[in-house]
């Protein structure tokens, strides 16, 4: 299969008109297994995410066993990867660092790519007028913000609150350990960022409806008298489902990074809690490059994979649901 | 085609309101303040509230923002809380030049690379030699800066010592010869920072310029083009390229973008006085007047890139009606 | 089609200038060209060691720095700041390089008997940069200036709030100038004190008791520290923000002139150890990463390496107004339930000193033997049985400053003895510096890691400051009427050695009692050329430039 009439994936979302749903889904499924590299990059992702979800039962040692005889030693039989400066086994704490993107990822996808974006986007679609407007320019605000920035200050500034209202809730209320688990910070993290991953999504979503907006199936369906809710149920929904996915699929390579990247400012998920943020800080400097590289590779090397693999995946779906 | 303009441009004002309001409480919500930091370790509280007092930070958020807004209308952003004396605009403008020069450079180096290696990728369509290409430029784009930069400088700098570790010293150095002939040679401080700026930026071009010459290729004038018995060289430079790049207008935009993003962990890695670690300074030491003036001017110039990449993309195709895309 | 193929031009002219410029910068690498390190620029012609005493003033110190935050001395709050002001600026006495106070800009001075009143005689030939001479009116005016609501420093008080008067000034409550500070004549000038304070001539020694050209400050409030006029033994002759800050040597300066005749920081960043391999740098400080080679005398950097004691501690704090840490044996408990010196040997390569008590070597009243709690699981478990908390201890959170994404390696590995040890889970937060303060101030944390770099060379200004219980900066709630007691008998005795004597009774109770847990004192690690000769690190900042020389 040779991908010679790629449509640019930026500008312009194919038609997926046709909707017979189960099959589609198998189609799909079936250009995808044919490409290799995809499938490797599906391999590699389940490899990583598997490690991690299962990290408390195949961690050699708990991600936080400090053992100041065995301080920053190379690989050996007893630490594959070696230890850190603590003498913490690398392997365990990559594992569990792959934990934290799971749960940073999955969240931040269902929150605000999944919820947030696709509301909104459906919301501006189907509606238009003032409601469209409305959520592009708040999307053209988020957009326009310096990210990266504007995530550090609402991670400094907010943390310190949220973690305090937290703690008011643990005192009135019979819920506990929500600090003390790291909750807060990772319920932060997955609001600040959640309020700049819905844009892509909701972009995506607004244009493809608009276009089936004025197809015949919806229109009919508002001339039978369907309400809004029905007809975006039935009839919207299910036609940009493969959007969401591709727009998902992006934006998962974004999100992953970000949190690494917070983390290492020191702003994101915070300690004892393992991330590769922490891990990549630890071995940042070319001196403690020279002297430990082990430090900078493991999790550096990881997390490469873990990113190409998700670039890798999005590529491959987005050929295969446009070839469709 | 102007009234859009306009219209676009209409919503900047609000936008940069938004944009401000927003930094401006978040800012001063957070815990702590500059003064505190400045203080150093004997604060009293007393006096912390005295001197907070005078420069007025105890009044109502929205008044002390109201205070902004008619000061920077009239051009005034502020002083430093931490670097005494100093205007924001004195401290912000030399750090912007730096990360704006860095980022200039590499975002030519990007387009220089991209789009050739973009249009070897769609020659080579349906050999094993294309998915390599965009193969590797992805993979290239996956390795965190976080993760490139410490092996470069250690490599590059301590080992063999061809490199400065950090810092910068300007784009270009000058060689004379014989006192008379000028040579802008670039600095060594450039290298590091522009393979880090750079690397994840190839693939987004590549592709893109990929995708457009693999349709440019099978359109009919460059097949009546080929007909006619043109060279394939002349082909690709009169027709596929110029046609492929038209796409590459709209990514300028995220490109600038990355490269904001980059700044703030390539200076911070790097030691290079721009502007990306200087807004992270300013934001764990609550220097109110530099967090709210670099995300004013950050917002400023990504809403006003968009849009001139929107125009721009009209002027050059006019087949795009800007008009009819609601934008 | 016409734009494209111009809008394609230009992108081809502007890569073909690229892979130009690419291919020069290949030929400059490859030809291993490293023009920036040709330093020497004319200005210091080198002189031979042990040559013409009279002319070795001709040589350049060049050291690292970074951007002070002011250079307002009456301002400055922090120790960057100051390292530049101190060599600009002068007050009335100094600090010598072994922390002995002595006349600066006054020739000499009395105390009363009754230890309030304070009488400076200035110098003849005390004069500003511009040649004009300093007089009394000066050093009343700058007083004034320090101490006014317009500039609402905030050191004033801090450093000055025992002269009468100053608060009343400070906070607007008297017009008019500050009572405690008198002209007498054109070079007499005399201070009273609310109290007779031994510490008080110290204080006096800092900046912010420093005199200002008033004809300058009022000429050009805004922005005249940016070549400000002082009296110390440099000028400053440039300030590029973020590139570098020239002082050169003023050789009218009262105590002598400096032997440097210039001194460079390079203010631009990156690694400062690297540019002194590479002969950029005079000075550098090692970081942990290079500690194992610096001390390794065969290694390239080996012969520079230099080490010093700094006047700076860090410590676990707990607030004693909170549970567990109202109870003296948890705190007591964990404290002995660490083991700071294999800590410090593993997490930092012993680039600190484990603390032996809160007042660093060179202290005065600091004792030899070690006041903290040793080391020693079975007596911890022993202490923590006593206490009321033994069996419901309450979630326990340890906050501090975050550099970077990791918590303090040495923070983490108390957390895993304490784990293992007492069996206390212990949280540990990091926030930013801004937050952190704020907490701090506010006595909402529960238990915290930080540090404390003395100001200036008295007990006086850690014991009594961080644990007497009526003092804003106890942090820690700490209240023991013990400690007071001996606390306030210090701060009036007027035989030094009985007076030191009260302190180390003090820091005795409050070291057994653990409101804090003093964990290291840092040191100080350093390279230096061999060209450079007289280099110190002293344990606080003084002015020290002038010592110091160059042969090259």
């Amino acid at each position: 299969m040779t991908a010679t009439t790629l449509p640019d994936p930026a500008t312009s979302p194919g038609p997926l008109a046709r909707r017979e749903g189960e099959s589609e889904w198998s189609i799909v499924w079936r250009r995808l297994r044919r490409k290799r590299l995809a499938m490797i990059a599906l391999g590699v992702i389940g490899l990583i995410y598997g490690l991690g979800l299962f990290a408390p039962l195949l961690a050699p040692y708990s991600y936080n066993e400090i053992n100041l005889d065995r301080s920053l030693e190379g690989p050996s039989r007893d630490h594959l990867l070696g230890t850190d400066r603590l003498g913490r086994d690398m392997l365990s704490r990559t594992m569990y660092s792959a934990r934290t993107t799971i749960i940073v990822t999955t969240a931040v996808v269902l929150s605000g790519s999944l919820i947030i974006g696709n509301v909104l986007g459906l919301l501006a679609g189907y509606r238009g007028g003032w409601v469209d407007t409305l959520v592009m320019r708040l999307g053209d605000i988020f957009s326009g913000l310096p990210s990266l920035i504007m995530l550090i200050l609402i991670n400094v500034t907010l943390g310190p609150r949220v973690t305090e209202a937290m703690r008011w809730v643990e005192d009135h209320t019979f819920i506990d350990g929500l600090v003390a688990s790291g909750f807060a910070s990772y319920m932060l993290v997955f609001g600040a960022l959640s309020l700049f991953f819905w844009v892509g999504t909701a972009r995506i979503i607004r244009a493809q409806v608009l276009t089936l907006r004025e197809n015949d199936f919806v229109l009919a369906a508002e001339s039978s008298g369907a309400g809004p809710w029905r007809i975006i149920r039935y009839h919207l929904l299910p036609n940009v489902s493969f959007l969401i996915i591709l727009s998902v699929s992006a934006t998962l390579g974004g999100i992953a990074g970000s949190e690494i990247v917070l983390t290492w400012f020191g702003v994101g998920v915070q300690p004892p809690a393992a991330s590769f943020g922490a891990m990549l800080f630890e071995g940042s400097g070319p001196r403690t490059f020279q002297a430990n590289p082990h430090l900078l590779l493991v999790p550096g090397a990881v997390v490469t994979a873990l990113l190409f693999a998700f670039n890798l995946l999005g590529d491959a779906l987005n050929d295969a649901i446009r070839a469709r | 085609m102007g009234a859009y303009i306009v219209r676009r441009l209409a919503w900047l004002p609000l936008i940069l309101f938004v944009v401000s309001f927003a930094t401006f409480t978040l800012a001063r919500y957070g815990p702590g303040d500059p003064i505190s930091v400045a203080a150093g370790q004997i604060r009293d509280p007393e006096v912390l509230e005295r001197v907070r007092a005078e420069r007025g930070l105890d009044r109502p958020i929205p008044q002390q923002y109201v205070t902004w807004v008619t000061k920077a209308i009239q051009g005034d952003f502020g002083e430093s809380y931490l670097q005494q004396g100093f205007s924001v605009s004195e401290l912000i403008f030399p750090r912007m030049w730096i990360s704006a020069q860095l980022g200039f450079v590499a975002l030519i180096i990007v387009f220089a690379v991209g789009i050739p290696l973009g249009l070897l990728a769609a020659r080579l369509a349906g050999t094993w030699m294309d998915p390599m290409i965009i193969g590797t430029l992805l993979f290239l784009q996956a390795i965190p800066v976080l993760v490139v930069i410490p092996p470069l400088t250690w490599l590059f700098a301590v080992e063999l010592g061809w490199l400065p570790v950090g810092g910068w010293d300007g784009i270009f150095h000058v060689w004379w010869i014989g006192g008379v002939i000028a040579i802008p040679v670039p600095d060594p401080h450039l290298y590091i920072p522009l393979v880090a700026f750079t690397l994840p930026g190839f693939v987004g071009v590549a592709r893109l310029v990929r995708v457009s010459a693999l349709e440019v290729n099978l359109s009919d004038y460059v097949r009546t083009a080929r007909a006619k018995g043109l060279s394939e060289t002349a082909v690709q430079f009169r027709h596929v390229l110029p046609n492929s790049l038209l796409p590459l207008i709209t990514v300028v935009g995220f490109a600038l973008a990355g490269i904001i993003e980059g700044a703030l962990f390539v200076e911070t890695l790097l030691g290079i006085n721009g502007i990306g670690r200087f807004t992270f300074e300013a934001v764990t030491s609550r220097d109110y007047d530099i967090i709210l003036a670099t995300t004013v001017i950050f917002a400023t110039v990504f809403v006003l890139t968009n849009l001139l990449a929107e125009i721009c993309y009209g002027f050059v195709d006019p087949r795009v009606r800007i008009g009819a895309s609601r934008g | 089609m016409s734009q494209n193929r111009i809008l394609a031009m230009m992108l081809s002219v502007l890569a073909g200038l690229v892979l130009v410029v690419g291919g020069l910068s290949a030929v400059l690498l490859l030809s291993g060209g490293d023009d920036t390190a040709g330093g020497g620029d004319g200005t210091g012609t080198s002189t031979s060691i042990g040559g013409n005493p009279a002319e070795a003033a001709s040589g350049r110190l060049r050291l690292g720095g970074s951007d002070p935050v002011t250079l307002d001395p009456h301002v400055a709050g922090d120790a960057g700041s100051a390292e530049y002001i101190v060599e600009i600026f002068s007050g009335l006495v100094t600090l010598t390089p072994d922390l002995e106070i002595v006349p600066d800009l006054a020739e000499s001075f009395d105390v009363s008997p009754d230890g309030l009143t304070y009488t400076f005689t200035l110098r003849e030939n005390a004069k500003f940069h511009t040649g004009r001479q300093v007089k009394a009116e000066d050093v009343k005016w700058s007083i004034e200036r320090a101490a006014s609501r317009q500039l609402s420093s905030p050191t004033a008080i801090a450093y000055l709030g025992d002269i009468v008067g100053v608060r009343e000034h400070f906070f607007g409550l008297a017009e008019g100038g500050i009572p405690g500070v008198e002209v007498v004549d054109e070079r007499t000038v005399r201070i009273t004190i609310d109290a007779p304070k031994p510490y008080f001539l110290a204080k006096l020694t800092y900046p912010t008791a420093f005199v200002v050209d008033r004809q300058q400050v009022e000429s050009n409030p805004r922005n005249w520290t940016r070549r400000p006029n002082g009296t110390g033994p440099f000028t400053l002759a440039e300030w590029r923000l973020g590139e570098r800050i020239v002082l050169q040597a003023n050789r009218d300066y009262v105590l002598g002139a400096p032997k440097l005749s210039e001194v460079v920081y390079l203010l631009s960043g990156g690694s400062l150890l690297t540019r002194f391999e590479n002969g950029e740098l005079d000075v550098a400080p090692v970081s942990i990463a290079d500690i194992e080679r610096a001390r390794d005398p065969n290694s390239n950097l080996g012969p520079f390496y230099q080490t010093s004691q700094e006047f700076s501690i860090s410590y676990i704090a707990f607030n004693t107004n909170v549970p567990p840490f109202d109870d003296v044996h948890v705190r007591r408990a964990m404290g002995l339930a660490i083991d700071r010196k294999r800590i410090a040997e593993v997490t930092f390569s012993n680039m600190l000193a484990p603390a032996t008590g809160i007042l660093m070597p060179g202290m005065p009243g600091y004792l030899d033997d070690d006041l903290t709690l040793p080391f020693d699981p079975e007596a911890a478990k022993a202490e923590l049985a006593l206490s009321k908390y033994a069996d419901a201890m309450p979630p326990i959170v340890i906050t501090e400053v975050g550099a970077g994404a990791e918590a303090r390696t040495d923070t983490q590995a108390f957390l895993e003895q304490w784990r293992t040890i007492l069996g206390i889970n212990v949280e540990v937060r990091q926030t930013d510096f801004a937050t952190f303060l704020a907490d701090q101030d506010a006595g909402r944390l529960q238990a915290f890691n930080a540090g404390w770099i003395m100001d200036y060379p008295d007990p006086e200004d850690i014991l009594d400051l961080k644990f007497h219980s009526g003092s804003s900066l106890n942090d820690v709630a700490y209240a023991n009427p013990e400690v007071d007691n001996l606390l306030d008998r210090a701060r009036v005795e007027g035989d030094p050695a009985a007076r030191l004597g009260l302190y180390q009774q003090a820091e005795r109770l409050i070291v057994s009692e653990a409101a804090w847990l003093p964990l290291y004192f840092s040191l100080g690690h350093t390279v230096v050329q061999k060209e450079v000769i007289g280099w110190f690190d002293p344990p606080m900042v003084v002015p020290r430039l002038r010592f110091i020389e160059v042969s090259r």
